[in-house]
């Protein structure tokens, strides 16, 4: 079963290839891929349920041991995170084939969303340096090749400033690869965990940790960081961009919480407190540029950024429960952002346009677009009992346990402003009369559409309304993320079978 | 050995931010490409000196050889910076086409 790992990236890319072959758009090529990903959901359940009695999953690739080969490992962090990728995935996919007919479908939007999840899910689970800078490759190589897909000719030059900043990422990120290769001779990241505890003053460790700040702090948008993002996401397809909004940040956030709490020494002051100081006006920035926006995608993506700064609090903090509450809080995130996207591509739809002034008349036309508008609004601003709540209340709580005022201050005014601007897309959209918008529901798809989006917000009100279970899964993840020992021993001690071979082999070679 | 491998990446380092930074894409395509060497040069400088070493073929006579690890992250550097910058062609390419200019405010302008 430790074998299945490997399943969350094998069978997209191996589909991904499949579908480069089966070329034309048809029902059967439609089931194929969403029977794929439901079956992938079921592993990955598998995996989950795993990990928590198994706390760590070990797969040694090519049986090459420890340090030396590369390395696939997952915890129940990666299981949550390879869960949550794929149900959103799934749900973008259904609603795309919603959107579109058959005839209209782009023989290559299919294969790239499964050569994308491939690459999410080989971050998610991969234990090696320099395996994550190749998963990271294969995730942004798709993500330039969908954002430029189906855009229109004149948009191209928005794909550029997206390119350019994380071509500079990576040009960074092998950099700071080879900083720790020089540091540790090695790039296991249980390995790296075991050697660097006594290099939490070294100035080149801490220059390279900022480093990997700053790199993984580019996608996930901290705050001076995050420009390029509200140009190039609403040029996407909706479903694409609900994918794009809900998981390519939250890679950076995993990498951040990954690398810093259980591969770097936790002594390491200075890129912690970098990352609390950028939290303020990642918050606070963000929403204040929401309020500016005028157009609901606009408002999304800042709120986007805006809330990314909650879980930087939590990573900055540094103790059990903070990162017990930033998982959570990704958990709900991941979900609820996902479902905005998709919902506001019901709106588009359905009302022809997406900005706030020509907006108007739904909640009367179709007040079930609105519930859902609403239920996910009010969960992205925090009002109990919905998800966002428990996550914002976990967050705070750590916060104040740290006696961190300014980050207390932050985090409840930007909650009150996200609030604001959500009243501002309800009110423009779906409360108010507006006689010279006229509704378009023809046709089935938009009801479609919002089924689709209708599961996630499900699988939010869920985490909402029975949030014990949940929370103590966070709280799983932040102790067995916390429990390193255990990590490093189960890594570095795993079956020892390539160098058996190799000395039976210059055995013979000498006799 | 190991000083003149910093000094060519510290060159290459400035010269690609230099035509990052220019107002024309196709520097900017010079620019990425380079920035793209840099990185690679870095890599390699971390296999560390490589004086009197052999190339990384085990013989077991003992002889002493270069880091192999670093050479083979490279190999994959260079093959994925091969795709992004066929990548990065096309686009530039592309924008080119439905633009008709080279200059970056031309283009944003348009």
């Amino acid at each position: 079963m430790t074998n299945w790992i490997v399943l969350p990236t094998i069978l997209p890319l191996l589909l991904g290839s499949i579908l480069l072959v089966w070329r034309t758009p048809s029902v059967q090529r439609r089931w194929a891929s969403a029977l794929t990903f439901i079956g992938l959901i079921a592993v990955s359940k598998c995996l989950l349920w795993k990990t928590l009695s198994e706390k760590i999953l070990i797969l040694p690739m090519g049986g090459w041991k420890a340090p030396f080969g590369i390395f696939l490992s997952l915890d129940t962090l990666g299981a949550i995170m390879v869960t949550l990728a794929l149900g959103v995935s799934l749900a973008a996919l259904v609603y795309g084939f919603a959107q579109q007919s058959i005839e209209d479908e782009h023989p290559m939007r299919i294969p790239l969303i499964f050569f994308l999840v491939a690459g999410i899910n080989l971050s998610f689970t991969t234990g090696d340096f320099f395996n994550l800078f190749v998963a990271f490759e294969i995730m942004l190589i798709s993500s330039y090749s969908i954002l430029t897909l189906e855009i229109k000719e004149k948009d191209v030059r928005h794909a550029l400033p997206y390119l350019a900043i994380n071509l500079i990422g990576s040009a960074l990120f092998l950099c700071a690869g080879g900083i720790f290769y020089a540091l540790f001779g090695s790039l296991n990241f249980a390995d790296i965990a075991q050697l660097s505890a006594g290099y939490a003053n070294d100035p080149r460790l801490i220059v390279a940790s900022l480093m990997l700040v700053l790199i993984f702090g580019l996608k996930a948008g901290f705050f001076p960081l995050y420009y390029w993002m509200p140009n190039s996401y609403p040029s996407l397809p909706t479903p694409l961009a609900a994918i794009f909004a809900g998981l390519l940040t939250k890679v950076g956030i995993y990498v951040i919480i990954r690398i810093f709490v259980t591969v770097l020494p936790h002594t390491l002051l200075a890129p912690h407190q970098f990352i609390l100081i950028l939290a303020v006006p990642t918050m606070i920035i963000g929403i204040l540029s929401a309020l500016t926006q005028r157009t609901i995608r606009g408002v999304l993506c800042f709120n986007l950024v805006s809330h990314i700064g909650f879980m930087m609090v939590g990573i900055g903090i540094l103790t059990e429960q903070s990162i017990a509450a930033s998982i959570f809080y990704m958990m709900h995130h991941v979900l609820v952002i996902a479902s905005l996207f998709l919902i506001t591509g019901v709106v588009y739809r359905i009302s022809g346009t997406d900005e706030l002034e020509s907006g108007g008349n739904i909640w009367k036309k179709a007040p079930w677009v609105g519930v859902l508008f609403l239920v996910q609004a009010l969960a992205l601003t925090g009002i109990p009992p919905l998800s966002g709540f428990w996550g914002k209340a976990m967050i705070l709580q750590s916060a104040i346990e740290g006696s961190h005022w300014i980050l207390v201050g932050s985090i409840v005014i930007a909650s009150v402003l996200t609030l604001l601007s959500m009243i501002r897309i309800w009110f423009a959209f779906f409360w108010r009369d507006n006689p010279s918008t006229t509704l378009n529901l023809e046709g089935t798809g938009w009801k479609w559409m919002s089924l689709s989006a209708f599961a996630l917000v499900l699988c939010t009100l869920v985490i909402g309304f029975a949030a014990n279970p949940y929370i103590r899964l966070a709280q799983q993840a932040s102790s067995s993320l916390f429990d390193r020992d255990l990590t490093i021993n189960k890594v570095l001690s795993s079956p020892d079978i390539k160098s058996q071979s190799v000395h039976s082999e210059s055995n013979g070679g000498h006799h | 050995m190991t000083t003149i491998t910093i000094l060519i990446v510290g060159v290459l380092f400035s010269t690609s931010v230099y035509l990052i930074l220019q107002r024309n894409i196709i520097p900017i395509l010079f620019g990425f490409s380079l920035l793209n060497h840099a990185a690679n040069i870095f890599l390699l400088a971390v296999s560390g000196d490589p004086t009197g070493k052999k190339a990384p073929i085990v013989t077991l006579l003992g002889e002493s050889y270069v880091d192999p690890l670093p050479q083979a992250l490279l190999l994959t550097a260079i093959v994925i910076g091969f795709g992004v910058t066929a990548y990065l062609i096309v686009l530039l390419y592309r924008i080119y086409l439905s633009h008709s200019s080279t200059n970056i405010e031309d283009i944003y302008n348009d």
